[in-house]
């Protein structure tokens, strides 16, 4: 059986516009390998770079919230980037556990 | 997606019911897919897959296609019997758990809207509470009152209805005697062995949160059993 282990992540999203907040929904829409969070799994961000909820085990939110912030300052509706494995020894953003996946950035509008 | 995608999302949460939100991911459009509802036109071509993924309770994207597929399902219903200390910490662990709870005990002083304030409370015998309350094969229950007045009634409704997990607080001398009496009404050992008794997985632990913790840690456990 599967439960939904809802987070509320949207309804903290729909608070963060009505407080006048640019928001973007950044989701896990798809994982290869071992990947530490599943298919759905959401993060929001603000143009600030507030940010709220996850897409990995932290390796790559940084990342996805500069690419949030620049899609908010070039005013583009949706996005779609990937991560791949990392590499140990480089400063880079990347997934350690050797797993890959593609997050899908929208703006709410 | 548009503010009032997301409205009506979280509206849609809010009155229970179970859904789909669909997105073309080329375009960024998105809209809410609800079953027996037709979808636009633009979907259209997609629908055997999407109630794929609906009945599947699955996300993702459809194969060779962009459209990303999101499914919204019910949180589990668990019932606790038993408005005491453990259930209180129960409750606080449910809510990032997204179990959805309900409490009774016929005992108003401990069904408390103070103790439990923005609960589902109910202040009657359990006979009678279930009446209230929709249970299946996919509800919980967790028996906290070791008063036999209180917990048997509704560990003999769990069983009837087959709930996937049915657990009861108590000491194994506690649990036998219970064990002993649910046979003299009639239930089957294979019956009876299925309540999780003493409830939880062993943690350690002897206060109010652990026993709560480990509780909590077997109904997840059992979750993903079934």
């Amino acid at each position: 059986m599967k439960n939904s282990f809802d987070e509320k992540i949207l309804e903290e999203a729909h608070d963060w516009v009505k407080a006048n907040q640019k928001v973007v929904l950044a989701t896990v829409i798809q994982t290869w390998g071992s990947s530490p969070r599943q298919v759905g799994s959401r993060m929001i961000v603000n143009e600030k770079g507030d940010f709220s909820g996850s897409v990995s085990g932290g390796c790559v939110e940084s990342a996805v919230v500069r690419e949030c912030i620049g899609l908010i300052k070039d005013n583009k509706p949706c996005k779609k980037i990937e991560f791949k494995v990392s590499n140990e020894s480089a400063w880079e953003v990347g997934l350690a556990c050797g797993g890959e996946i593609a997050v899908y950035l929208e703006q709410v509008n | 997606m548009k503010l009032q995608t997301l409205k009506s999302i979280i509206e849609k949460k809010k009155n229970k019911s179970e859904f789909a939100i669909i997105t073309n991911l080329k375009t960024g459009e998105s809209e809410i897919f609800e079953k027996d509802k037709p979808l636009s036109k633009e979907m259209e071509v997609y629908s055997n897959q999407i109630n794929e993924f609906f009945k599947s309770k699955k996300n993702g994207v459809i194969e060779n296609s962009e459209i990303f597929v999101e499914t919204y399902i019910l949180p589990i219903k668990v019932i606790i019997v038993g408005a005491v200390h453990i259930a209180q910490y129960l409750v606080d662990f449910a809510k990032s758990l997204n179990f959805e709870i309900s409490i009774i005990d016929p005992r108003g002083y401990f069904a408390s809207e103070q103790r439990f304030p923005d609960m589902k409370i109910i202040n009657k015998w359990p006979d009678e509470a279930f009446k209230e309350i929709d249970t299946n094969e996919n509800t919980a229950l967790i028996a906290l009152t070791h008063d036999p007045k209180i917990d048997d009634p509704a560990l003999q409704h769990a069983l009837k209805k087959k709930f996937y997990y049915i657990g009861a607080l108590g000491s194994k001398k506690t649990h036998e005697n219970r064990c002993q009496r649910l046979k003299e009404a009639g239930f089957s050992d294979e019956q009876i062995k299925s309540i999780h008794g003493p409830i939880g997985i062993k943690l350690g632990g002897r206060s109010a949160p652990e026993i709560a913790l480990s509780i909590i840690a077997q109904l997840v456990s059992e979750t993903y059993k079934k």
